[in-house]
């Protein structure tokens, strides 16, 4: 009998929800991939996201690395695409900034001197149109909201444990998420938002600050882990 | 075999183990049924509180009724099956603790866990009897229910599964297509007839080289967030979506000098595009018989956002 090979799925997670995750786990089993836990007790190895590519910048010694920054609703994705990565780099070459994209990612955790943070390795990057970010807005306001309600639930093992963690302020993901879903809305003819974007800004330039630390230990790990794929 | 035989027969096969003796069973149950006109349950009933009292065997025996998966057509049934865990899925919400597919050698059916129901997890290839499980539609498709009654009992048995690929049922999925594959695009089958199986390095896997028939197709990741499907389309769905069609694609191949530039075409038009699929899914595939590109009603859609949002 065959027993078939499980794909990690590619979660639909905002910026806000993931870029704020520290903390990573393994499942019991022996093969068990490395899933980030956010703050509302997601637990992800990978995902989909649809922004705008804001930034795309050339790193690493011969400029064989793009850093890039995707933005959602909600705040910024940082993404490394190397070389190694030929599908997603030779895709990247051809898109500028300032365009919807869509992309997969493998979620990556790199150790800090003061904390651990989340960066994306995308596997596949492709132009996006405006109805599919729309969607992709609602795909995942949607299973925010899912999560906040098992957060307040408090009864799933991932739950209890982002609680413990993070100790989340669900209201103000809550808010994140109508922000952003009415946001998207205006397009469609729809009603005004409320003036809260300053604290997203804020988080962004700390997190700017400590990634540039590292950015030489970030690089060694990307090598590793190619061996590992 | 006459009724007193039948009765007695099924009786010693209970409680064969615990070594009771058939024609003592026989005789006693004639006394009750023949000589003393007793009811038949109530003989049985003698007969059983017999043997647990003198030959200690536990009160809780009973003969399983175990249904085969083909035999299970509507919900609301209560049955107990036999069967192997073909494949486990992520569950979706944390009130399922484990959902996934099983199967005998008659079929296979959907069967899911709930965590009220607080039952050691069970793990693919291994076989089990799903005890007292109910059976539920969702959607049109039949699932089995492990509920807090339930009782899921490891069998060293390894029960036989019919293949996978003879189950299929139709559905409709809108995901995005997140991954495509290498053997996609402008591929070649073997031509030897009835084979069509995939070329690999010029080779038929079963016929070596033989003179190769060109196709078009997609095999690829589909992903709502929840879980993932492996979607095929074949040039149909190809054309439908992209507007390249074999002989196009074979246009592409034969200007480029690559037949490998047809699928960095697809690739760049489709991977990381919502598309809506209906086909037919086996535990291994979606075969997509229909595919378009999702277009939402954005207003509509939006419209569970804020009935989510009101719940929470």
């Amino acid at each position: 009998m065959t027993v078939f090979l499980k794909r990690e799925v590619a979660r639909r997670v905002f910026a806000k929800e993931l870029m704020s995750s520290t903390y990573t786990l393994r499942d019991d089993s022996e093969k068990s991939p490395l899933y980030v836990l956010t703050p509302l007790g997601l637990k992800c190895n990978r995902v989909f996201i649809i922004g705008v590519l804001t930034e795309k910048e050339e790193r690493g010694e011969d400029g064989n690395i793009y850093r890039i920054r995707i933005v959602d609703q909600t705040g910024s994705f940082i993404g490394y695409i190397g070389k190694y990565q030929p599908e997603a780099y030779e895709a990247l070459e051809d898109i500028d900034t300032l365009t919807l994209v869509a992309l997969t990612a493998k979620v990556r955790v790199f150790e800090g001197d003061t904390r651990k943070f989340v960066t994306l390795r995308p596997e596949t990057i492709s132009i996006a149109d405006p109805e599919s970010r729309d969607y992709w807005v609602i795909e995942t306001a949607i299973q925010t909201l899912e999560r906040i309600r098992e957060m307040e639930k408090g009864e799933s093992e991932t739950a209890k444990l982002a609680m413990e963690i993070y100790n989340p302020d669900l209201e103000e993901y809550k808010r994140a998420v109508k922000e952003a879903v009415e946001r998207m809305m205006e397009d469609y003819g729809e009603l005004e938002v409320e003036e809260e974007i300053l604290e997203g800004e804020e988080e962004e330039e700390e997190f700017e600050f400590d990634e540039e630390d590292i950015s030489f230990e970030e690089e060694e790990i990307d090598l590793t882990e190619l061996l590992e794929d | 075999m006459n009724r007193v035989e039948k009765l007695a027969e099924q009786i010693f096969e209970e409680y064969k183990d615990y070594g009771v003796d058939k024609k003592e069973i026989i005789e006693k149950l004639k006394k009750l049924l023949v000589e003393f006109r007793v009811p038949e349950n109530e003989a049985l009933r003698t007969i059983r509180n017999y043997i647990i009292r003198e030959y200690g065997a536990p009160a809780t025996i009973r003969r399983e009724r175990i249904t085969k998966i083909e035999e299970i057509r509507e919900p609301n049934r209560w049955v107990t099956v036999k069967a192997k865990v073909i494949q486990l899925w992520e569950s979706s919400s944390p009130s399922i603790a484990q959902v996934g597919l099983i199967g005998d050698e008659t079929g296979h059916i959907r069967f899911l866990v709930w965590t009220k129901a607080k039952k050691q997890p069970v793990e693919e290839g291994k076989s089990y009897i799903f005890r007292n499980v109910v059976v539920d539609d969702f959607g049109g498709v039949l699932r089995l229910n492990v509920t807090k009654i339930s009782e899921i009992e490891e069998i060293g048995e390894d029960v036989e599964v019919k293949p996978p690929e003879d189950v299929s049922e139709e559905v409709e999925v809108v995901g995005a297509l997140v991954a495509i594959q290498q053997n996609s695009g402008l591929i070649q089958r073997c031509g030897v007839e009835g084979c069509s199986r995939v070329i690999k390095m010029g080779k038929c896997p079963e016929h070596g080289k033989t003179q190769p028939k060109d196709d078009l197709r997609i095999k690829g990741v589909l992903d709502d967030g929840y879980r993932t499907y492996e979607v095929i389309i074949n040039e149909d769905g190809v054309k439908a979506l992209t507007g390249i069609d074999l002989e196009k694609a074979k246009k592409i191949a034969g200007e480029t000098l690559d037949r490998n530039a047809v699928l960095i075409e697809l690739k760049k038009m489709l991977l990381g595009k919502y598309l809506r699929v209906v086909g037919t899914a086996t535990p291994r595939y979606l075969v997509a018989r229909h595919v378009e590109f999702f277009r939402p009603d954005i207003r509509k859609e939006v419209e569970k956002v804020r009935a989510l949002m009101e719940e929470i």
